[in-house]
């Protein structure tokens, strides 16, 4: 009998771990039996161990392939299988139900990236919903509001980052809680950062852990206390006032607001100089090593501060992010060469020089007011009114507990919600509360389990999409490699089911290829077919993107786009909100749940949530081959282990007032005295009792958002005991 | 004709790719039978700590210990290239042998899965890939081109002849056809 032949598909990762890779699918008869990865010339866009473990994802046992309904109590997971026929009734049922009975507002659209295509996002749903009247649609993003925040104010915009090939320009880099080893932000980072160590830079890390990259990469590792980063930032700027060693020159051409800056930094302002010395107790960062940071950074040059946005998911965190890009100023490494802003450093697909038409910004139309909240600078996400940190009490109260609407139906898609937002048992209360829950999900996550419909979802690998590159510029195809694994739709299918049945029109027409002849359509490609056929269209830059480089080099044609047209370390924006937490200059201010908290007494350690490789966030955790690489565990510094005569590998109670969670401890010198992590992202699992046997960092993690919107993930005192 | 793996330690970022691409390559199911690894060396005090990678297939040593060790010569040298191959239809199974060729071998190479005299199997350097002049999967698919292979004297000429590593002992007797870049 002859074999049937073996096909290969060339198609891009899709999913959300932080690159966009190439895969290469090998499929035999209808089913998937390997993945390869770019073969091809380099730069080659290899993908990571969770694209090379796709496979295992669309396969598993426990992947959702029909329909369901809840028949046991929310959280509970007890569901039965329903037709198609049946859901998209239901749901638009009520959906129109609720919208009449209470308005649209009190429909909640709920969602996270989930993956980072260009069609198939939550776009399509939230354009459903804008056309049957409108929802309320929460602002924040949990990764980086913070950097948003801060790039927005300082900048004018959020495309603050170079393309990664930019850093073997680099002669220092400094990856302040920085973890491309995990994090991955961008395909070939990791390369990128081996190149420019092996040509010569020197590599620093300033970090609670001693990451991966770390590991790898760096010649130092400078141990910082969480939350405090904005201190030692802004002690590295006296040390550069002091010595005379910034770049006035910069400051003078390209900033305004230094002087004001400057009287905070020196203590004109409060008579408090911000000295290595005072930052020392604050940060744990010995003074000399503050002050040697500083004055290599200064005298460095290009140099790249690659602030990452963990320290930013803190109680403030926007100070911080404040403060990395005003050194980056006063050094003269904007806009250079090997240098950098000081900026978020999670630069998705927002960057020149892509015209994103679809993605994730969410432009459509919404009938349904969106509240600007106080100091909300104009942008894509900051403009509604309830936030995701404030859902659970937003959920449970609503208009009793001084919001402007309730809710009462939640249309959650591509986001574990339970899983990864602040206070998870406050957040399964809230769930408990609304008339109506419908989820998309390709898993019983622990988030699905809270659904009254689950709609299962096809995997990037069996539907068409476009991918813009990660880190580097290129447009990839997503090719459907296979036919949805049993009876899973793409959310443009139930978008257009639920229009149908709604009485909405937009749809009709709205098919996968015009939507994708569309994205490409006044881009660089100009033969869709070819791009289509090929598979990946790689935009070639002469030189390495340069974040406000025309800005540097031509200033008159090209002014930031700030109010002032200049790099604002001072906000005349913000000085107008009169908000002693949201100051026009960046500061340092200390967090709740601090060291210094009297509750730190009862819940001495800083708890930080970190993420492993081997998932991204929630999604990949229940998958085999990655699951056992590495177990779920929380990373305890000798020291803090001994005294609480805890062993390596041994269970230990994680806890605070908000939860607990036992887990593993992993007992490393990789992570200082006094901090204590979880990895992030495993799902949780309670028991009888409600303790987290799963190993959810959220479980114990605070609902209370920082003034400019920042999710405070690392400001969370715990206690650990052995059990 | 032997064949040999590169490793550059000072790139290795343990991330694990080569690991699951070659458990996808080579179909292998999850569990504790992995034909690469990737083991990390932690040293030291916090905060004058060290951490190292090595990722690990098999060696294919020029005397292969485990092929010393088989009763039943399951265990063989390819003579083109050097490739040690076990025959599964002669292995006795883990728990008949009691997994000799695993103690003998100084880098853990031959793997088991955990059942009832599961049959040895381990890393055979992708001979499969060398055919369409490819290399193995591991190779082309590690982030920061850490890992090279090739024809031993081509690999030396090209990355030296440094034979050990952090995590890593060179032993002169079996003599694994590895070459590092150790950090």
């Amino acid at each position: 009998m002859l074999e049937s032949p073996e096909k290969i598909i060339m198609t891009t990762c899709a999913s959300h771990c932080g690159g966009t890779c190439v895969l290469k699918v090998h499929i035999k008869e209808g089913i998937i039996i390997r993945i390869e990865t770019d073969d091809g010339e380099e730069p080659q866009l290899r993908a990571c161990l969770k694209g090379r473990a796709y496979r295992q994802r669309v396969y598993a046992p426990d992947r959702l392939i029909y329909p369901m309904k809840r028949v046991g109590n929310r959280g509970e997971g007890e569901f039965k299988r329903i037709t198609w026929e049946e859901v998209f009734d239901t749901v638009a049922r009520e959906l129109i139900r609720v919208r009449d009975t209470y308005g649209p507002e009190s429909i909640l659209f709920l969602f996270h990236p989930g993956d980072m295509p260009q069609i198939h996002t939550p776009k399509q749903i939230h354009k459903l919903l804008c056309r049957a009247g409108g929802c309320t649609v929460p602002w924040g993003v949990a990764s980086y509001q913070g950097g948003v925040y801060a790039s927005l104010v300082t900048y004018g915009t959020w495309r603050t980052s170079h393309s990664r090939d930019d850093l073997p320009n680099s002669r220092l880099i400094i990856m302040w809680a920085w973890n491309p080893a995990s994090t991955v932000t961008g395909t070939n980072t990791c390369w990128y950062l081996a190149q420019a160590k092996e040509a010569g830079a020197k590599i620093i890390a300033v970090d609670p852990q001693y990451t991966n990259t770390a590991a790898t990469f760096a010649s130092q590792w400078i141990p910082i206390l969480p939350g405090t980063d904005a201190a030692m930032l802004i002690a590295m700027a006296y040390v550069m006032i002091k010595e005379g060693i910034y770049d006035q020159n910069f400051l003078d051409t390209f900033t305004i607001g230094f002087d004001r800056y400057k009287d905070y930094v020196l203590g004109i302002e409060d008579g408090i100089p911000k000295t290595p010395a005072w930052a020392e107790p604050i940060t744990g960062v010995p003074a000399s090593t503050i002050e040697a940071l500083a004055m290599e950074y200064a005298t460095t040059k290009p140099a790249a501060l690659m602030a990452g946005p963990s320290p930013g998911r803190t109680a403030y965190g926007e100070q911080y992010h404040r403060a990395a890009m005003v050194l980056a100023a006063m050094t003269g490494n904007v806009g250079i060469h090997g240098g950098g802003g000081g900026g978020r450093t999670w630069e998705s697909s927002t960057w020149y020089p892509y015209r994103m038409k679809f993605g994730l910004v969410l432009d459509d139309p919404n009938p349904v007011e969106q509240v600007a909240v106080k100091g909300g600078i104009p942008s894509i996400y900051v403009r509604t009114a309830v936030h995701y940190v404030d859902l659970p009490e937003f959920i449970l109260k609503g208009k009793t507990g001084g919001f402007p609407r309730d809710c009462k139906l939640i249309y959650l898609v591509n986001c574990n919600y339970v899983n990864q937002f602040p206070n998870t048992n406050k957040i399964t209360k809230a769930l408990q509360k609304p008339e109506f829950i419908v989820v998309h999900e390709q898993f019983m996550t622990p988030t699905a389990k809270f659904a009254d419909i689950i709609l299962p979802i096809t995997t990037f690998l069996e539907r068409n999409d476009i991918d813009l590159g990660v880190g580097t510029p290129f447009y990839g195809f997503v090719r459907k490699a296979i036919e949805p694994v049993g009876e899973c739709k793409s959310p443009l299918e139930i978008a257009r089911e639920l229009a149908s049945r709604m009485g909405i029109a937009d749809f009709e027409d709205v098919t996968e290829e015009k939507l994708l002849r569309e994205e490409v359509k006044g881009s660089e490609i100009l033969d869709y077919d070819e791009f289509q056929k090929k598979g990946i269209y790689r935009i070639k830059l002469e030189k390495p993107y340069v974040a406000f480089k025309k800005e540097i080099e031509d200033p008159t044609t090209h002014p930031f786009s700030t109010p002032s047209g200049k790099i604002e370390i001072y906000s005349q924006q913000w000085a107008e909100l009169s908000d002693e937490k949201l100051p026009p200059i960046p500061k340092y201010i200390e967090t709740w749940e601090s060291r210094n908290d009297p509750l730190a007494k009862k819940y001495p350690l800083q708890l930080l949530s970190f993420h492993l490789n081997r998932r991204t966030h929630t999604q990949f955790d229940n998958i085999p081959w990655l699951r056992e690489l590495e177990p779920q565990a929380i990373m305890i510094n000798s020291v803090d282990a001994e005294v609480r005569g805890i062993n390596d590998g041994e269970m230990v109670k994680v806890f605070n007032d908000r939860g607990v969670v036992i887990i593993p401890a992993k007992v490393t010198e990789r992570i200082m005295p006094g901090v204590v992590s979880i990895p992030q992202g495993a799902w949780y699992n309670p028991d009888e009792n409600g303790v987290d046997r799963g190993g959810c960092a959220n479980v114990l993690t605070k609902d209370q958002k920082s003034p400019g919107g920042a999710f405070p993930y690392n400001t969370c005192l715990v206690q650990v005991i052995k059990i | 004709m032997q064949l040999a793996f590169y490793f550059n330690q000072t790139r290795c970022i343990g991330c694990y790719t080569c690991v699951i691409a070659c458990k996808d390559w080579n179909n292998l199911p999850s569990g504790p039978a992995s034909w690469r690894r990737v083991i990390t060396i932690e040293k030291g005090k916090f905060s004058n700590v060290s951490v190292a990678f090595l990722s690990m297939g098999c060696f294919h040593c020029t005397n292969p210990p485990c092929m010393a060790a088989c009763p039943t010569n399951a265990i063989t040298k390819r003579g083109e290239d050097g490739i040690v191959i076990v025959d599964k239809e002669i292995c006795l199974g883990k728990d008949k042998c009691g997994m000799i060729c695993k103690d003998a071998c100084p880098y853990d190479a031959p793997q088991f899965e955990d059942r009832f005299d599961a049959k040895m199997q381990k890393c055979n350097m992708c001979f499969d890939r060398w055919i369409e002049r490819k290399k193995p999967i591991c190779v082309d698919s590690c982030l920061t081109r850490a890992l090279d292979a090739g024809p031993l004297q081509e690999i030396q000429a090209i990355y030296g002849d440094i034979r050990e590593a952090k995590g890593f002992l060179y032993s002169p007797k079996v003599r694994p056809s590895v070459v590092f870049k150790p950090k």
